[in-house]
């Protein structure tokens, strides 16, 4: 049988942003492929080198379209380690709160692809009308639904009042009973399991050879996860659990974001409940004194990394940033080889691709 | 911990490595770049360090003839192994055959610094187009 290579992106209706890949089929089924990145990479560790410390905070938030909390709160920790301060415990508090709130509606996000690419639309819908809901919280709280300009270098810029609180409980209570029913179909409904089941395994070797963080990393038994292994405050006083699953395959990858969701939300009443009262940001120098700083944190697909070096000046001398996106892109060509031309779509949508976060 | 990693290192290459406290959060060993294969394999088979978060290259402001590379492991803690190269011909062994998750960090390592890596069939572009004439980026004058 001859082998055909067929194109896909950079721009495909499958991909929500560009990615060129050239997947080699034989008949129905892929035997491998190769990937190419870029087509929205905006060069910002380059950008950073020539923006002050402050300024860099917007554009910092601009890594990522979805997970752009995290990303800030990354780097502003950096600076301040390398600064020498700590901020507040209320502003710390305040970080948390909007990282939970972002990865649940990152993975709400995601199952609503994954589900739209499997037929779901249905699912699609529901799963995007209830991170709607997350999305109001953030808005409420920060003023921006997706850009929420949260962080500064010192603290963070909003405070929560007394109704904002209750506010966000009601709104996480009216989610839960949702997330149960979206709980219960992953698990239960037919479609989503003769689609995602045994589909692209990746088992415990692969992960580790490839590096791989994150949801992807967990679905296969590698239990880790840098809000545990590697806290950023106030993470160390949080009790929460890690999710894993052993099957290590597409429905595994769904059951683990699902029921991160869940135990987000709970981490959500948490950090409400024991947020100290307090300032909300201390005074920062705009200069950095000379040193580097390797930050890790978890973002909603994994670890991400941040090396900061600073040469005593206000601009950063080298950022570096590496997002989780890039170690499961790393992974694709090998999840693609040996399945079926129709189980494609599920299996890019499965590990929770952010392009514009592995261009950076 | 780490003073039996600085030992295996120099009984495994002959080399000195030395300790540096230079990073924040971070244990960091400087070794020679020719001993890196056999350092990284080392640190797998003995140490089991498996994950390798990033590969960060940069020219130092006041030693501009060298470009760094710092391979940042994670174990439970940081761990960085740091080496120079000479910026005029850079060139370091791959590692990807011990790390294969390692591909797309020396690709934007080859393409951004101009670093040659050896023991890899070709290194293909990451994230600059098929036609850029420029040079590495991160190594122009040229502000952003």
């Amino acid at each position: 049988m001859e082998k055909i290579t067929i194109p896909i992106g950079p721009q495909h209706p499958l991909l929500k942003e560009p990615l060129s890949l050239l997947i080699d089929i034989m008949g129905e089924k892929v035997t491998g492929g190769t990937l190419r990145l870029g087509y929205v990479h905006r060069g910002i560790e380059k950008l950073a080198q020539s923006r002050n410390y402050i300024q860099n905070v917007p554009l910092i938030e601009r890594v990522c379209g979805i997970c752009s909390q995290v990303h800030t709160t990354t780097y502003c920790y950096a600076v301040e380690k390398l600064l020498g301060i700590e901020i507040p415990a209320r502003a710390q508090y305040i970080r948390a709160l909007m990282c939970e709130l972002e990865r649940i509606h990152s993975h709400l996000l995601w199952l609503g692809i994954l589900c739209k690419h499997i037929g779901l639309d249905t699912i699609f819908m529901h799963t995007w009308h209830d991170r709607e809901m997350v999305l109001d919280i953030m808005e409420e709280l920060s003023g921006g639904r997706v850009a929420h300009a949260a962080n500064k270098i010192g603290g963070v810029r909003f405070d929560l009042d007394e109704d904002h609180g209750p506010m966000v409980i009601s709104i996480i209570n009216k989610l839960q009973g949702q997330i149960g029913k979206l709980r219960d179909m992953v698990m239960h409904e037919p479609t989503i399991k003769a689609r995602t089941e045994g589909v692209a395994p990746l088992s415990q070797d692969d992960i580790r050879k490839f590096c791989v963080v994150g949801p992807v990393a967990r679905a296969s038994g590698v239990d880790v996860d840098f809000r545990r292994d590697d806290p950023l405050p106030p993470y160390d006083q949080l009790d929460f659990s890690v999710v894993t699953h052993t099957a290590g395959d597409a429905w595994a990858r769904t059951i683990v974001r699902v029921e991160e969701i869940e135990v987000s939300m709970k981490l959500c009443a948490q950090i409400l409940q024991d947020i100290p009262d307090g300032p909300i940001e201390v005074r920062a120098s705009r200069r950095v004194p000379a040193g580097q700083v390797v930050v890790r944190a978890e973002a909603p697909r994994g670890e991400v990394v941040y090396y900061l070096r600073s040469d005593g000046s206000d601009s950063p001398a080298r950022l570096k940033i590496r997002t989780p996106s890039l170690t499961a892109l790393s992974i694709l060509p090998k999840q693609l080889s040996e399945i079926q031309v129709a189980d494609i779509p599920v299996v890019v949508a499965g590990v929770d691709l952010c392009i514009a976060c592995a261009d950076r | 911990m780490v003073q039996d990693i600085i030992t295996d290192i120099e009984s495994e290459t002959g080399n000195d490595c030395q300790k540096i406290d230079s990073i924040l959060n971070e244990q960091v060993l400087q070794i020679s770049g020719e001993d890196l294969r056999q350092v990284v394999e080392m640190l797998k088979q003995k140490h089991e360090f498996h994950h390798l978060s990033a590969i960060t290259a940069q020219i130092l402001e006041n030693d501009s003839d060298y470009v760094e590379l710092l391979y940042h492991f994670w174990k439970g803690f940081g761990f960085t192994l740091l080496l120079r190269l000479k910026k005029e011909n850079p060139v370091i062994d791959s590692i990807i055959d011990h790390i294969p998750g390692s591909d797309f960090y020396e690709r934007e390592v080859a393409e951004m610094y101009g670093v040659k890596f050896n023991f890899r069939d070709g290194i293909p572009p990451l994230l600059l187009p098929d036609d850029w004439v420029d040079g590495p980026p991160m190594l122009t004058e040229k502000k952003a």
